[in-house]
């Protein structure tokens, strides 16, 4: 828009004033908090389980074999993408200066999502599972994730095809990867030849399973819990802080430097076995370089947070997604670190890894998340939050849980890579599997009360929430005017 | 700079951490004399400690039979031990320094020394838990130790350094992030000697 259309008394308010879709965020976040409450809780238990077996009552339903798969399915499907469904309506409106395309798929998007969560977590207490890591779902689930996710991405590209905007903001770029990338990770991985409706097998055989199955789960790690928090991050960083974005030209810089090098560093899941040997050392290059766009992304937050310290004086929220970008740093830094061979040898197998997995998913996932929810509830009601205290409350457990999970791990870790691989003066090995596992257990303790510390953290939240949002509506918020100089129909108008 | 603030940092730093950070504050002290006089007497601890419980009794990592390595081998896993916990001291002295600026913190390089040490220090003392190897048991002094010694970092860098608490916040965070990839560093390092035969007799 230029001055001559304004002076020829072209309202530019008239070409915007889009009122944004914002009742479907609010109950998206709704449905993350109820499966982060539900997932922990199920994570709780068969933590306690690892300490006393027997707490399963002879149920098949609630043994250890079952309830993880539900544990890790609930995080990363019904808390993790349900968290990122709302970011992503929220924000893609935001950035756009529209309405979502479709509000109406955007909601069948929603409860349809929340559906497919609900049931397919119950057929893995029934025992239907494909055995793949991340990818447990039966083929009737795979079939239906993969028909939301699509329309998942038309509302979301759809939204972006009729911007206001011309230039697409780097969260959009975040976001988009997630949703192109995790389609093709998803309908690649899960192809196989049904049997019945519970039962299917892989179109994959023998190693080159395995290596489909880590391309899908490192890059479903990759995509989802870094690339679409990323994009998080980045529109709600800035917001938060008050801030651009430190550089933007790193910001875009690395997200081409994470997209394409991210994609090739799933066989280090696969030291020491049976697929080649270069695939297993270019999976190492790869993850090494893969630090360096990692870090490039934690720096701009942190540089861009670091002006905006008054903030913290009156807002909790912004301290989660500070600590969450050390967690970042820490889990983006440990995963390569835990591909280098001599290290994989020793840590392959034990509970370093899941160490590794938490301080990515309580430090960075759940930790940005709390952040953001805390930040977008009381701007979508137009209420202020109902207790600051509790959040910083919450805010110390969360930090404290996650610690001290951490810590428990790399204890459990390391001690099991060393007593697994001692052997005495003739070549034996000095331990059994069962003396390793009796020694794991102060760990398991400590790392229990880790998760109940963690998830008494994300009760307070979930209070907390719920009271800010009893009986209050989404207020009705319209996009801004466009700013001439970024309008997308600018050649048109000038 | 009188020579009583180190032996005030080194005796009553454990116990009186704010009085520490407090008259850190109002000094300006020489890297090197921080360094000499006060921190190298906290390195020395975890390693002396670490030598002597392995030595006498061997590390109990849970399992039945203690692990018992040679002297030669425990002589340079508690040097290499020493060496990365100074070079840890001294590059997070620095990195902190580097930091000061982006924060608007106090830029003497002795204050940062001192600062890093004060925190490292209930750690140096409660090392002594390595008298006894048993990793569980460490585990247990260490944990609330380190939790002791995060809460000495986010108070003292807003009182040594001089800046307001939300902005020591921020850095200590930082600081924060960077410790626990020290941390993760040492883990990783410690696995790759050991596979290459530096340490416990390994099956690879």
């Amino acid at each position: 828009m230029t001055s001559a259309t304004i002076a020829q008394g072209h309202d530019p308010l008239a070409e915007t004033g889009e009122v944004y879709e914002d009742a479907v965020v609010i109950r998206l976040i709704q449905f993350s908090v109820l499966w982060a409450v539900v997932a922990m809780t199920a994570g709780v238990y068969i933590s306690a389980e690892l300490l006393w077996p027997t707490i399963d009552l002879g149920q098949f339903w609630l043994s250890f074999g079952r309830l993880r798969p539900l544990h890790t399915n609930g995080i990363i499907f019904g808390f993790g993408v349900s968290a990122l469904m709302a970011t992503a309506f929220y924000s893609v409106q935001r950035t756009s200066h529209v309405r979502l395309f479709s509000p109406a798929l955007a909601w069948f998007c929603c409860y349809a999502w929340q559906l497919v969560v609900l049931l397919g977590g119950l057929s893995l207490l029934a025992g239907w599972n494909t055995t793949k890591e991340y990818a447990e779902l039966e083929w009737p689930f795979d079939i239906a994730i993969a028909v939301v996710w699509v329309i998942f991405g038309v509302v979301f590209f759809g939204t972006i095809a009729r911007r206001k905007i011309r230039p697409i903001y780097i969260s959009n770029w975040f976001y988009g990867a997630l949703i192109i990338v995790i389609a093709m990770l998803h309908i690649v991985n899960n192809l196989a030849i049904p049997v019945t409706v519970d039962k299917s097998y892989s179109l994959y055989a023998g190693a080159q399973d395995a290596v489909v199955q880590w391309w899908y789960g490192h890059n479903a790690v990759g995509f989802l819990l870094t690339g679409g928090f990323l994009g998080m991050m980045y529109y709600f960083l800035p917001k938060h802080s008050g801030r651009p974005i430190w550089s933007y030209r790193l910001s875009v810089v690395a997200f081409w430097a994470f997209t394409y090098s991210y994609i090739w560093a799933g066989p280090h899941h696969l030291h020491y076995n049976a697929i080649p040997e270069w695939v297993q050392s270019l999976s190492v290059v790869m993850s090494v370089i893969l630090l360096a766009p990692s870090w490039a992304t934690m720096i701009n937050g942190i540089m861009t947070v670091s002006t905006a310290w008054e903030k913290l004086k009156t807002d909790p929220a912004l301290k989660f997604i500070v600590l969450s970008l050390a967690f970042y740093g820490l889990a983006t830094f440990e995963g390569p670190m835990m591909s280098f061979p001599s290290v994989n040898v020793v840590s392959h197998f034990t509970d370093w890894t899941i160490g590794h997995v938490h301080s990515g998913a309580l430090g960075w996932n759940a930790m940005i998340t709390y952040g953001t929810f805390y930040f977008m509830v009381p701007r979508l009601v137009g209420a202020p939050l109902h207790s600051v205290r509790l959040a910083n409350i919450h805010f110390a457990l969360a930090l404290a849980g996650t610690m001290l999970y951490i810590v428990a791990m790399w204890g459990a870790g390391v001690s099991q890579g060393l007593l697994w691989l001692s052997v005495d003066e003739i070549g034996e090995l000095s331990f059994s599997f069962k003396d390793v596992m009796t020694s794991m257990q102060p760990f398991y303790a400590l790392r229990l009360i880790a998760g109940l510390i963690f998830l008494t953290g994300t009760l307070l939240m979930t209070y907390n929430l719920f009271k800010t949002l009893a009986g209050r509506q989404a207020v009705v918020a319209k996009a801004p005017p466009v700013d001439p100089a970024y309008a997308i129909n600018k050649e048109v108008t000038a | 700079m009188g020579n009583s603030i180190y032996s005030f940092l080194l005796f009553r730093a454990l116990y009186a951490p704010k009085a520490a950070f407090a008259k850190l504050a109002g000094a300006d002290p020489a890297p090197w004399r921080v360094l000499f006089r006060y921190a190298l007497w906290l390195l020395i601890l975890p390693p002396l400690f670490s030598f002597v419980g392995a030595s006498k009794f061997g590390w109990r990592v849970g399992a039945a039979q203690p692990l018992v390595m040679d002297s030669n081998a425990l002589l340079l896993i508690s040097l290499g031990y020493f060496f990365i916990l100074f070079f840890g001291l001294v590059t997070t002295a620095l990195i902190s320094r580097w930091m000061a600026d982006t924060y608007g913190a106090n830029a003497s390089f002795g204050r940062h020394v001192a600062l890093i040490t004060i925190v490292g220090e209930p750690l140096a003392v409660a090392s002594m838990a390595h008298l006894f190897p048993d990793v569980f048991f460490n585990a247990l002094v260490l944990i609330p130790t380190t939790i002791w010694a995060m809460y000495l970092l986010y108070t003292g860098i807003p009182l040594a350094l001089g800046i307001p608490p939300e902005r020591g916040m921020l850095m200590a965070s930082s600081l924060v992030g960077w410790l626990l990839v020290a941390a993760v560093s040492l883990l990783g390092i410690s696995m790759s000697l050991w596979t290459l035969g530096v340490g416990p007799l390994l099956g690879v």
